[in-house]
């Protein structure tokens, strides 16, 4: 049950294990561990094994209903099976996303002059899982569905901007990687004192440029409404997706954000800690 | 806890399952999305024929007819300078095995097209997926895509392990299967390639990462960072990569000595030669009553020629209008020509007779069917180019058909037959 | 981080070194901080691989991917050329980060694994099982050779410059080969409805797609001059000659964007999060 009790209160809380229930001798082994000790790893796996329930999900209707409704978008099937799932899609995700967060931002941490080193550490990693949980939505639609995306208008004639494709690769896929993109940024502002102190830039091109690829499907629309007809997969009008996509390598700036952040607290907790960050990039933090 | 994995492992067997399967019943292929103009006055294809709708895996179907590029070519269609002799079909469920374009090869494309000229094509399918699929023929034009011909349901049965594809190559090789052709050398080199990625990767990744690797060079330690051992495996590797690189390359040219580069030449034919008509046709006004769902057109018919000629169907947008009281133009109906390409009621024809050579006759043309409401034929009404296009089928008594293609502005027409006045809002939807 | 040495084969090869050791010694990583420093290791690499997969990927298929995706446009004028040119540019931002702050000679190949991966998943789940196409049909490309030679490159001669000048001619040179050491067989000339075509033709007709007439190609019409038989390696050092300046190019936009820079946060803000002044 404590591996359900982390889940459900985090193990910043460890209500389950300072509980009274476990003396200090009993407690289990893997409250020991680093994973343990550092980060939410369990509300991170929840949240990973939902988007791979989601993805499969998506594969499995798209090979279940794709060919069967989704050829002819003037027939009731297509609003049936495709219409519905994206205004499902689109209305579910995004409200999501905003309770999601709001809740970030109205837990935010309140004192960050105050941040003790440990619970820092906890963050960085917590902010790290944010950002495989991200890495992990834009790998399934930038590589995954955008693929299925090219299969599909290579095979059939495209005939409406929500295609079966695009209906889980746009208006799913991307307004998912927006709950991770946007939630690890506002994590990272409301309750690390390195990136609340200063917006990182980095981390601001990592999670926009993704995320401008949904307003860049009008340019993709408006090409293929009036002049390409056909599919030539690499035709600049598909280039925007991909100036977009190359703000995903910010994600790197990020990372020596992190480095960098993980270093000081290093330092707080251990003298022996010989943090020589180059001072060029941390004068900010 | 208590996980039960004979649960877990039967979701996950299922989800495979899901994976694996595919069901493939496919009706329309989207052209009701294509705007009227394209429809009506781009390729207009007449004389389709499928040689059966039943056929196994690894069994043949034609698919023939012939097309006319209209004269009134819209301008928002590119010319046909390149076209394709193309098909719409859901995916590969059949193999194409041969095409003609004027019975010349159209394994490739052809080059300058003539408008207002018609143009035979044949096409060989042979069934590979089975299920019941919508086979349409299609000439695609570059820059503006494929236009599609009318459809047909085609069964294909039995299972898709059986579909075999052998050819023989030029040095007489025999293949017994395309589909896997030369697949077991990709599998193995891009593995080698992977594995050998991979190794690197690992190789780095195992030791001390980020945080120490980044403060250990903020030291000016990088003698620990690389060592000897590591110059020394990664010289080693890339020699090996390079070798290995050059080895299989000469594997391969030594084992198929003889290879072509892709081909492309373009292809060209005449038109079909086609006999004047000596018929002149003026289109006084066309009409489309929205309520009604009728289309009218007021003709004026000129006869040059020296028979007797009739009209017998008018023909757009792959919607046939048959004037039923005519038999020379019933006799033109294939047996299991598809119903959803012919309008129910047929063509209605006021004043319908024969028009004697050198007369001039003017006729009252009415295409009622819910299919121009349904096939979305009705968006002329909100385009920018508000004209329609289609053929007419004229015949001499002794059955000689005569085409000629014809167009006009089109005009929308809001008043319900028992004159309840105008509903605008049928426009734009 | 443990002292004991496994005898196991990948043990001894991955085992840790002294220099290792030496590392953690000089940083003064107390043992939990080692730990958490390695943990983060793992999942920065998880999180790398999979942006790599599907970011790279983007990039290729979106801007190169018709010579990627499909056997009848490997052609020797433009396929030689544009994959090269396209598939430089991530390696080499790549590099640039891993090498300039970590001394890691890894990047290049990152990508390169993580493309055919990536490449291999979306061929098989989506162009194999739910369009139905046969797998030749879209056998993609490979760059891990070049990339491994990119990196390996940068092992030996540590600086960008020696890269861009010797390595990323050298990653354009060797696609070619390193491509139809594995493709070479559909080129074979079949006779086919009376003329003579390449295997890799004869495949794209036989299994259509719709949406894609052959014109579409945009591959060699023939070469002008006849270069000795051997136009396909002037595609070669053209491409060569374009991966040079690209690699320079996006060595330094991968040092913009993982270098750490920030704007000022508002005031406002900042009273909200409890800063002080």
């Amino acid at each position: 049950m404590a591996f359900i009790d982390n889940i459900i209160h985090g193990k910043g809380l460890k209500k389950s294990v300072n509980s009274e229930k476990y003396s200090n001798d009993k407690l289990p082994w893997y409250t020991k561990t680093t994973v343990f000790k550092y980060g939410n790893f369990g509300i991170f796996m929840f949240g990973i094994i939902v988007v791979a329930a989601l993805v499969a999900g998506a594969r499995i209707y798209q090979g279940l209903y794709g060919f069967e409704h989704g050829l002819d978008s003037m027939s009731q099937g297509f609003q049936d099976y495709w219409m519905t799932l994206v205004k499902a899609e689109l209305i579910g995700i995004f409200s999501f996303n905003v309770v999601l967060w709001l809740y970030l931002w109205y837990s935010r941490e309140r004192d960050m002059d105050n941040v003790k080193p440990e619970v820092e550490l906890k963050r960085y990693i917590n902010l790290v899982l944010w950002i495989l949980s991200y890495t992990f939505i834009v790998y399934w639609t930038t590589s995954y569905f955008a693929y299925a995306d090219g299969a599909w208008h290579q095979t059939v004639l495209r005939d409406t901007s929500f295609t079966p494709s695009h209906n889980i690769l746009f208006y799913g896929c991307i307004p998912l990687y927006l709950t991770f993109g946007v939630g690890g940024f506002l994590y990272a502002m409301t309750r690390l004192p390195s990136f609340g102190r200063a917006i990182s830039i980095a981390y601001t091109f990592a999670v926009l440029g993704p995320a401008l690829i949904l307003p860049n499907l009008g340019f993709n629309e408006w090409g293929h409404a009036y002049w390409m007809t056909e599919e030539i997969f690499s035709h600049p009008l598909h280039w925007g997706f991909v100036v977009l996509g190359w703000n995903a390598l910010a994600i790197g700036g990020v990372l020596m954000q992190i480095v960098i952040g993980m270093s000081k607290s290093f330092k707080k907790i251990n003298s022996k800690f010989a943090d020589n960050s180059n001072s060029e990039f941390t004068e900010n933090l | 806890m208590k996980i039960n994995y004979t649960k877990l492992l039967k979701i996950f067997l299922i989800s495979i399952f899901y994976f694996v399967i595919d069901m493939v019943v496919a009706y329309a292929h989207g052209e009701k999305a294509m705007e009227p103009y394209f429809r009506t006055r781009t390729v207009m294809f007449y004389d389709v024929t499928w040689s059966t709708d039943n056929v196994k895996v690894g069994e043949n179907v034609t698919i023939e007819g012939k097309f006319r590029l209209h004269s009134d070519w819209p301008q928002a269609v590119d010319d046909p300078d390149v076209i394709y002799v193309n098909q719409s079909i859901p995916g590969p469920v059949f193999a194409k095995i041969e095409s003609y374009l004027n019975g010349v090869p159209a394994r490739q494309s052809f080059r300058d097209m003539e408008v207002g000229k018609d143009y035979h094509y044949k096409m060989v399918l042979q069934g590979r997926v089975p299920g019941n699929h919508h086979v349409h023929p299609g000439i695609a034009i570059k820059g503006s895509g494929t236009i599609i011909g009318p459809g047909q349901f085609i069964k294909v049965s039995g299972s898709q392990k059986d579909f075999k594809f052998p050819v023989t190559t030029m040095d007489g090789v025999l293949i017994e299967d395309l589909e896997t052709y030369a697949l077991a050398d990709v599998f193995k080199w891009h593995s080698t390639l992977a594995i050998l990625g991979i190794f690197w990767l690992l190789w780095w990744v195992w030791r001390p990462l980020l945080i120490p690797r980044y403060q250990a060079l903020k030291q000016g330690r990088e003698d620990l960072l690389i060592t000897r051992l590591d110059l020394t495996v990664g010289i080693l590797l890339g020699v090996f990569v390079f070798v290995a690189i050059v080895y299989n390359y000469n594997v391969q040219a030594n084992k198929y000595p003889i290879t072509v580069p892709l081909q492309t030449s373009r292809m060209y034919t005449d038109p079909l030669p086609v006999a004047d008509p000596q018929i002149k046709i003026n289109v006084s006004r066309a009409e489309y009553d929205i309520p009604g769902r009728t289309m009218r057109m007021w003709v004026e018919v000129k006869n040059n020629g020296d028979n007797k000629v009739r009209l017998g169907e008018l023909t757009t947008a792959n919607l046939r209008f048959i004037n039923k009281s005519f038999g020379h133009a019933m006799n033109n109906v294939t047996a299991n020509y598809p119903s959803e390409h012919m309008a129910d009621g047929g063509l209605e024809i006021d004043k319908d007779k024969y028009i004697n050579p050198g007369e001039s006759h003017k006729m009252f043309i009415t295409a009622q069917d819910a299919r121009w409401e349904t096939e979305r034929l009705t968006a002329f009404l909100t385009d920018v180019d508000a004209r329609v296009g289609a053929l007419l089928f004229f015949y001499d008594e002794e059955g000689n058909r005569k085409i000629l293609d014809v167009a006009s502005s089109i005009l929308p027409v809001f008043t319900d037959d028992d004159g309840t006045g105008p509903s605008y809002q049928r426009i734009g939807r | 981080m443990s002292k004991s040495e496994s005898r196991s084969f990948f043990g001894k090869i991955f085992r840790m070194r002294s220099e290792d050791r030496e590392i953690l010694k000089i940083v003064g990583l107390n043992k939990e901080q080692a730990g958490l420093a390695r943990y983060f290791d793992f999942l920065v690499v998880a999180a790398a691989f999979l942006l790599f997969c599907g970011a790279f990927h983007l990039h290729v298929m979106l801007s190169a991917g018709d010579w990627d995706m499909f056997i009848d446009w490997k052609d020797r004028q433009y396929w030689p050329l544009i994959i090269p040119i396209d598939t430089i540019m991530f390696p080499a931002a790549v590099q640039a980060a891993f090498w300039y702050y970590f001394r890691l000679p890894i990047g290049a190949t990152l990508c390169g694994v993580c493309l055919l991966t990536s490449v291999w998943i979306g061929t098989y789940s989506y162009w194999h099982l739910w369009t139905m196409f046969p797998i030749v049909l879209n056998v993609p490309s490979i760059i891990i050779a070049g990339c491994i030679l990119l990196d390996v490159i940068l092992l030996i001669f540590r600086r960008w410059i020696f890269v861009a000048c010797i390595g990323a001619p050298l990653f354009a040179l060797t696609f070619y080969p390193s491509n139809m050491a594995a493709l070479t067989g559909y080129y074979v000339p079949v006779e086919h409805l009376g003329s003579m075509a390449s295997m890799a033709d004869v495949i794209g007709y036989t299994f259509p797609r719709s949406a894609t007439p052959e014109y579409i190609r945009i591959i060699e019409t023939g070469t002008l001059r006849t270069f000795e038989g051997t136009s396909v390696w002037v595609s070669g050092v053209f491409a060569a000659f374009v991966c040079i300046f690209l690699y320079m190019l996006w060595w330094q936009i991968g040092m913009a964007f993982s270098t750490v820079k920030t704007w000022s946060q508002s005031p406002k803000l900042k009273k909200y999060l409890g800063f002080k002044g």
